[in-house]
């Protein structure tokens, strides 16, 4: 018996690039979505305190968090969604640092975070929606938050799809994970076309 | 490089690419007729089939176009001076009106579009009244305005669902950005920007100065 049989799945080595690639996106990325949220907790604080406060990211009517950060939308769950921003982030920052220090985590930790990065990224699509038709302004801030929570939950799924069992029909999934910056790139890509189509004229003007 | 750092690449490179080429597509679309130091611009551009008149001169000799923000100061200022240049003239000039929303004024870009909504159902000019009218209680609010500009619908017993839809519809927005567009490529910077027949005024100060000028356009 070698001793790869003897592995168990939830224990595959995963010592690779894309494994380090993974724990780099888990600390910079949260890193950076802790400093975007911590940064509009902070203009919201600004906005409540001062009735005509100008937030540091209202450049133009397109680009402007005070439009953005005064909808409904922008507490969608009753509490400012930055403060979920900065739950989020500070665990997966956390968790990037710990893949980091070499430490490997069950498998019910990473369905953990999976869930939390699925939650996150739906999230995160149902506010780029509000945001380019329904409140037709972009918060670059906010836009920050987006660029960081799909390489998230990109890298998440990723991880995840690795570790099911060659055995299983879904295995042929974890073969997207050798195309992982294509798909992320894909998907930037998307989001960036659906934002110049949306502003096209406005964009135009600027030229 | 492996396979997947090569496509990513690629594609960066495409998207950059197409972006770079809808923008120069886009400019050169664009119509030129950039004025300096009172040189004609292209009358086309000044004045569009769609454009709003406040008036029409029956001989069309005199055309007045003025590029304005519903949320600027200046154009309120300059708003009751043309309001009596139309009583006086009335059908002996044209007078249009043309969008010209300053990115600095958080509501001008959605006045313009409750403008061109009202438009929509044939109410410009009452709405045009209306944004100026009233510009002290809605301007450089830090909010977006649209329950007012709804208000102002309602005082002028538009359809507010057709209202509501055109004020949001992403048409309007680039009915508004056409005109800001030909206002640029005339060399529009600030507002109120006026042209007179085809030229820019630039000495105008007070509405003496507009009045001379049409007197003088209407004389030669």
């Amino acid at each position: 018996m070698t001793a790869t049989l003897n592995r168990r799945p939830d224990t595959a080595p995963d010592t690779g690039f894309l494994a380090r690639v993974t724990a780099w996106v888990l600390a910079i990325g949260g890193g950076v979505g802790l400093l975007a949220a911590a940064t509009l907790t902070v203009e919201k604080i600004n906005l409540l305190s001062d009735a005509d406060y100008v937030p540091t990211c209202s450049i133009n009517p397109i680009l402007s968090c005070g439009s953005v950060m005064t909808t409904p939308q922008a507490a969608a769950f009753g509490v400012p969604n930055p403060l979920l921003g900065i739950a989020g982030f500070a665990a997966v920052t956390t968790i990037g640092v710990v893949l980091l220090a070499g430490v490997r985590l069950p498998r019910w930790f990473w369905l953990g975070l999976q869930a939390g990065a699925t939650f996150g990224v739906l999230f995160v699509h149902w506010l780029i929606y509000q945001s380019l038709y329904v409140i037709s302004a972009l918060c670059p801030y906010c836009m920050v938050v987006w660029v960081v929570t799909i390489a998230i939950f990109l890298y998440t799924t990723l991880h995840n799809l690795r570790q099911i069992p060659p055995s299983s029909p879904l295995a042929r999934l974890a073969g997207i994970a050798g195309y992982h910056s294509v798909v992320l790139v894909a998907w930037y890509a998307v989001i960036l076309a659906a934002i110049l189509h949306r502003f096209w004229d406005y964009w135009s003007t600027l030229l | 490089m492996t396979r997947n750092t090569r496509l990513t690449l690629a594609m960066i490179l495409v998207v950059i690419l197409v972006v770079l080429g809808l923008m120069t597509l886009n400019r050169n679309t664009a119509p030129s007729a950039v004025s300096d130091t009172g040189e004609a611009v292209d009358p086309a551009v000044l004045v569009r089939d769609d454009s709003h008149r406040l008036s029409t001169a029956a001989d069309g000799r005199v055309t007045l176009v003025e590029f304005l923000d519903f949320e600027c100061e200046s154009c309120a200022a300059a708003y009751p001076a043309i309001k009596e240049i139309l009583a006086t003239y009335q059908d002996r000039i044209t007078f249009v009106v043309r969008y010209f929303p300053i990115p600095s004024h958080p509501n001008a870009e959605l006045a313009a579009r409750a403008a061109q909504a009202a438009a929509n159902q044939d109410r410009f000019a009452e709405m045009y009244t209306l944004l100026f009218e009233n510009q002290d209680a809605w301007g450089h609010q830090r909010t977006a305005q649209t329950e007012t500009f709804v208000g102002y619908a309602r005082t002028l017993g538009l359809d507010l669902d057709r209202f509501q839809r055109d004020l949001d519809d992403p048409a309007t927005a680039a009915r508004v950005a056409r005109d800001r567009a030909d206002g640029e490529s005339a060399g529009v910077q600030g507002t109120p920007t006026f042209f007179l027949n085809g030229r820019q005024l630039t000495q105008v100060r007070t509405q003496g100065d507009l009045v001379a000028a049409i007197d003088a356009a209407l004389a030669g």
